[in-house]
């Protein structure tokens, strides 16, 4: 704090208790001396004087108070008018300089703006807290299953229930889809069974109209369902629609609520939500494992005492079930880390980048600022000279790197806007709450804080040294006196080594996705998706309760599809590949013991005999499905190369058998023969090695299976021409069928492969745009440090070529002096690259953290990149003409 | 007006106190005084309002204060009117001025 200039001219520093008792003591002593020259004695003149003080302890305290407050207004106005000085010259000489102005605020404005656009971003999905009741309490509970976490069955639930007392509720819930008729056009819509307590356990409550009644949640209770905001808006226009019957797969079901747009938690979760009901036989079955479970603990009580319980649920159902619980455990996991799951990881990675790049941008900054301070040192000079303190030099120019900082931040905040919205733009879909990202309050204090904490970061050192230049060496040496010298030096090759560690570091991490997007490209998914068109079909159950009449249906669209023009092959599968609807089974192969830790989990694909060709998954060995492989006849499958591999190692798989999917008599296993191997397929995602599959005919499925998939199958359909062309023909072949089922999801297999690569690639280029604007900066900031240091060396140049020194060896002496710390950078840099990596490694394929090849080629770029940066005013330098040199300043 | 006519209006004990000082610096003892002086003790300031004034319009940067040596050798802490006291003072005479001029034309009416 300084010191108000009202103080100087008090010769001492008067605190304000003794300010206070001395001037009441001196007014006392005036007024008594004042009586006794009247003639009063001076005991009554005394006495006389107290009594018009009064209360004397009362006066000193309430004076004391004012002065106080006095002294502290005052200091706080001079501090003010300081600061207003300090602003207005600041401004003064920023505009003198408009150039140096215009690129520092654009350098610190590009690193603000991104950070404050990536921060926005994980504002949104990982630190906002999520618009429900105590999210904190709220879990979801699983099944762990070969080393992950599965869904839970119906039967496990109701155990886990009725068998713990540390939730308020458990809640289950099935992804259902809907077919949704209104108005004559048939939609499909994502929804949800859920259980009556869903809605309280998640923690929200209804915008209007009300949610399940016990009653309701039972088998034959009423029909009622429960809309989501987006529907509602989308689909019935925000009008009223509490009490009104709509059809949804065929039935009438009365909407009895209208959940709030804050449920919409994700911009595709289910759009309505019906009862679930389990039936008392579903209730006690333990086998098939489909509900996402939620669970909300009690106040108080602590998570692992919920595992406990849960625990001693599975030890009961261990012993009572061994076939289908023999390995249960239950897993629990906090909803909001699922809920963000890894875009969090994703999310910081990008923030740490664009952090990176800030602070590239920094000391790009600080230099300018260095040189700027150099160009100043006379000013500063004479104002040490006249008095000025250092604090309050320091102070000044701080004042100036922050306004500065502020102006960056203004044009950060509007960078960031725009960045923000092309960020949402291009950005794949699925994120959590990305689309609710925007500028806000909180992102504007970010973007303040950052505009501020970086001003001072690059601006304290050019700052400090400045101010500690003794004033006589500036008025003396001008220009060049206060910035030749070692210190000064090391501080520049200091901010080298940083931006060339900086940008290493950033590059690494780009070129590392960068080579897993290529390697990704060249993954064969296993299938040939060119030319092909796939579309998903559902089935009500309501008209289409049995498994004769789906099969009749599915044959009929399938026969119908290879009809229509163009069309090469057709099939139907209950699925294609990266897409939703995946589903999986334990197989068991012949000779094992029935043991849960020798089931194979295999995904499962019920097909039409033609899908093989469709798709052009290779048959490698035995053969295809065909019209024999019929209801009733020899049950037959066929299996991926990779589950023949984990099933019948070295062995020739055709001939042997496995059992799977439903149970004979007396619980006993049904078996399957192979007669024939597929190749592996991609299934879920191009950068996980293909998981076991097996394929049924769709004759010969178990009844069951028609549930396990809600009667939803897709079509695949290959064409030599446009597959885009089939989308008509194939809808109407769907409405010639079925005029209420709607074709849903269509999309060309080819879009499928690049949907499932989106999220990465759009990292990929966002960490490359990073680490690419990362290296121009560093290389304009090196190309500046070295330009400045030729500059300051010119005499010392020109003293060199005039005693003979050549330009080559000019050339060659300025490059060591550049390259040292660019070579010292490197080396923290790949030491930096090293350690950090390692965060990117979920996100990388065919590729480590540590890849050499890519170490090393970054490290070379920015050797050469910072190579021909110092190269340029090196050979400034030598082209100097010494005698121009000498003479200068 | 109340019944002892040294009982001040707030307002114009201030104004008063800056017109004393417009002679020059003074300390608290010598305000309290010039006032009772040139008013032949009609006014009579009393200190429990006198210091509180004082610092109020310390802090409001219509008087400062330093310390100096009195008349009698003392230390003693004087005040002095600032420009902004200066003004100050202008405004109020000029204000008073109007409404005792106005009070007096209905007062000294010939009715």
């Amino acid at each position: 704090m300084p010191v108000p200039s009202r103080f100087y001219r008090w010769p001492w520093k008067v605190r304000v208790e003794d300010e206070v008792d001395e001037e009441l003591a001196f007014h006392i002593e005036m007024r008594t001396r004042e009586l006794c020259d009247r003639g009063v004695p001076e005991a009554d003149a005394r006495r006389e004087a107290h009594r018009r003080i009064g209360d004397l302890d009362r006066m000193r305290a309430s004076l004391r108070d004012m002065g106080a407050r006095r002294d502290e207004h005052i200091m706080r106005a001079q501090y003010l008018g300081e600061l207003g000085q300090d602003v207005t010259f600041a401004l003064r000489q920023l505009l003198k300089t408009p150039m140096f102005t215009a690129i520092t605020v654009l350098t610190l404005a590009l690193g603000i703006g991104g950070t404050t656009a990536i921060f926005s971003a994980v504002y949104a999905v990982v630190l906002r807290p999520l618009p429900i009741e105590r999210p904190d309490r709220l879990y979801v509970v699983g099944e762990m299953f070969q080393g992950g976490t599965s869904n839970m069955s119906v039967g496990n639930f109701t155990d886990a229930v009725e068998g713990t007392t540390a939730f308020e509720g458990l809640a289950a819930q099935q992804f259902f889809s809907f077919n949704l008729s209104e108005g004559g056009t048939a939609e499909r819509v994502v929804g949800a069974r859920v259980t009556a307590n869903f809605f309280d356990v998640i923690g929200s409550r209804p915008l209007t109209g009300r949610t399940f009644t016990a009653d309701e949640d039972t088998p034959g209770g009423a029909r009622v369902v429960v809309l989501s905001h987006r529907l509602w808006r989308q689909r019935f226009g925000g009008g009223s629609v509490v009490g009104r019957d709509i059809r949804l797969n065929g039935e009438i079901h009365r909407v009895i609520g209208i959940m709030p747009q804050s449920f919409d938690l994700r911009s595709n979760s289910e759009d309505l939500w019906t009862p679930i009901a389990f039936t008392p036989k579903q209730k006690v079955w333990h086998d098939d494992h489909y509900l996402d479970v939620y669970g909300r603990l009690k106040p108080g009580v602590t998570i692992e005492r919920a595992t406990e319980e849960l625990e001693a649920v599975a030890t009961r159902l261990r012993r009572d079930f061994p076939k289908d619980c023999g390995n249960l455990r239950y897993a629990t996991q906090p909803f909001a880390e699922q809920f963000v799951g890894d875009y969090k990881t994703r999310l910081l990675v990008l923030l740490a980048a664009v952090t990176i790049v800030l602070l590239i941008a920094c000391s790009n900054v600080a230099n300018l600022l260095l040189a700027r301070g150099a160009a100043r040192a006379r000013e500063v000079a004479i104002r040490t000279a006249i008095g000025a303190g250092r604090w309050r030099i320091v102070r000044q120019l701080l004042t100036e790197s922050v306004v500065l900082g502020l102006l960056a931040g203004t044009a950060g905040v509007a960078i960031a806007y725009w960045t923000v919205r092309a960020v949402l733009a291009w950005s794949p879909a699925g994120v959590p709450r990305l689309e609710q990202t925007r500028v806000d309050p909180v992102t504007l204090a970010f973007a303040a804080a950052l505009a501020i904490g970086s001003s001072i970061l690059c601006g304290l050192a050019p700052a400090l040294r400045l101010s500690r230049d003794e004033p006589q060496r500036g008025l003396h040496e001008g220009r060049r006196g206060a910035t030749s010298g070692g210190v000064r030096d090391r501080l520049r090759a200091g901010l080298i080594v940083a931006e060339v560690a900086l940008s290493l570091t950033l590059l690494v991490g780009a070129g590392l996705l960068i080579r897993t997007g290529i390697a990704l490209q060249a993954v064969n998914p296993g299938f040939d998706p060119a030319g092909v068109l796939s579309a998903r079909v559902a089935l009500p159950e309501s008209a289409y309760p049995e498994p004769e009449r789906i099969m009749e249906t599915f044959r009929r669209l399938t026969e119908d599809t290879q009809h229509l023009p163009g069309v090469t092959h057709a099939a139907v599968s209950s699925y294609a590949a990266l897409g939703p609807g995946i589903g999986s089974n334990g197989l068991l192969p012949e000779g094992q013991p029935f043991d849960l830790n020798n089931l194979i989990n295999s995904q499962l694909r019920m097909i039409s005999p033609d899908f093989f060709q469709t798709m052009r998954i290779p048959i490698v060995k035995g053969r295809a499905f065909d019209e024999n492989d019929r209801t009733g006849g020899q049950k037959v499958m066929i299996v991926s190369e990779a589950l023949a591999a984990r099933a019948f190692p070295g062995q020739d798989p055709i001939g042997k058998r496995i059992s799977c999917c439903e149970r004979g008599p007396n619980d006993g296993p049904v078996l399957k023969l192979i007669v024939g191997v597929a190749g592996d397929v991609h299934s879920r995602d191009l950068a996980r090695a293909p998981a076991p599959e097996f394929y049924l005919p769709i004759p010969q499925v178990p009844r069951e299976a028609w549930t396990w998939i809600q009667r939803t199958m897709y079509v695949v359909v290959r064409t030599d021409g446009d597959p885009a062309a089939l989308v008509q023909p194939l809808k109407a072949v769907v409405g010639r069928i079925d005029p209420d089922v709607p074709l849903f999801d269509v999309r060309l297999m080819d879009q499928r492969v690049q949907l499932s690569l989106a999220t990465s690639r759009f990292n990929t280029f966002l960490l490359t745009l990073l680490g690419v604007v990362g290296l121009l900066l560093a290389a304009s900031g090196i190309y500046g440090i070295v330009a400045y240091l030729v500059s300051q060396r010119t005499q010392e140049i020109g003293v060199r070529m005039a005693l003979g020194a050549t330009p080559s060896q000019v050339v060659r002496m300025v490059l060591k002096q550049a390259m040292k710390p660019v070579a010292v950078g490197a080396l923290l840099g790949i030491a930096a690259a090293l350690l950090a990596s390692r965060v990117l490694a979920a996100q990388l394929f065919a590729v480590k953290p540590t890849d050499p090849l890519t170490i090393s080629v970054v490290a070379a770029t920015l050797i050469v990149v910072a190579f021909v940066a110092s190269v340029v005013p090196a050979r400034r330098a030598a082209a100097v003409d010494p005698t121009r040199a000498l003479s200068a300043d | 007006m109340a019944d002892t006519p040294s009982e001040l209006l707030h307002g114009t004990l201030e104004t008063l106190i800056l017109k004393t000082l417009t002679g020059g610096r003074r300390h608290g003892y010598g305000i309290a005084r010039a006032i009772e002086d040139a008013t032949d003790g009609v006014v009579d300031v009393e200190e429990g309002s006198l210091y509180p004034a004082l610092y109020r319009m310390e802090r409001r940067e219509l008087v400062e204060a330093e310390w100096g040596t009195s008349e009698l050798g003392r230390r003693a802490k004087f005040y002095r009117i600032t420009p902004r006291g200066r003004r100050q003072l202008a405004a109020q005479t000029a204000e008073w001025t109007r409404f005792s001029g106005a009070i007096s034309k209905v007062l000294l009416a010939s009715s």
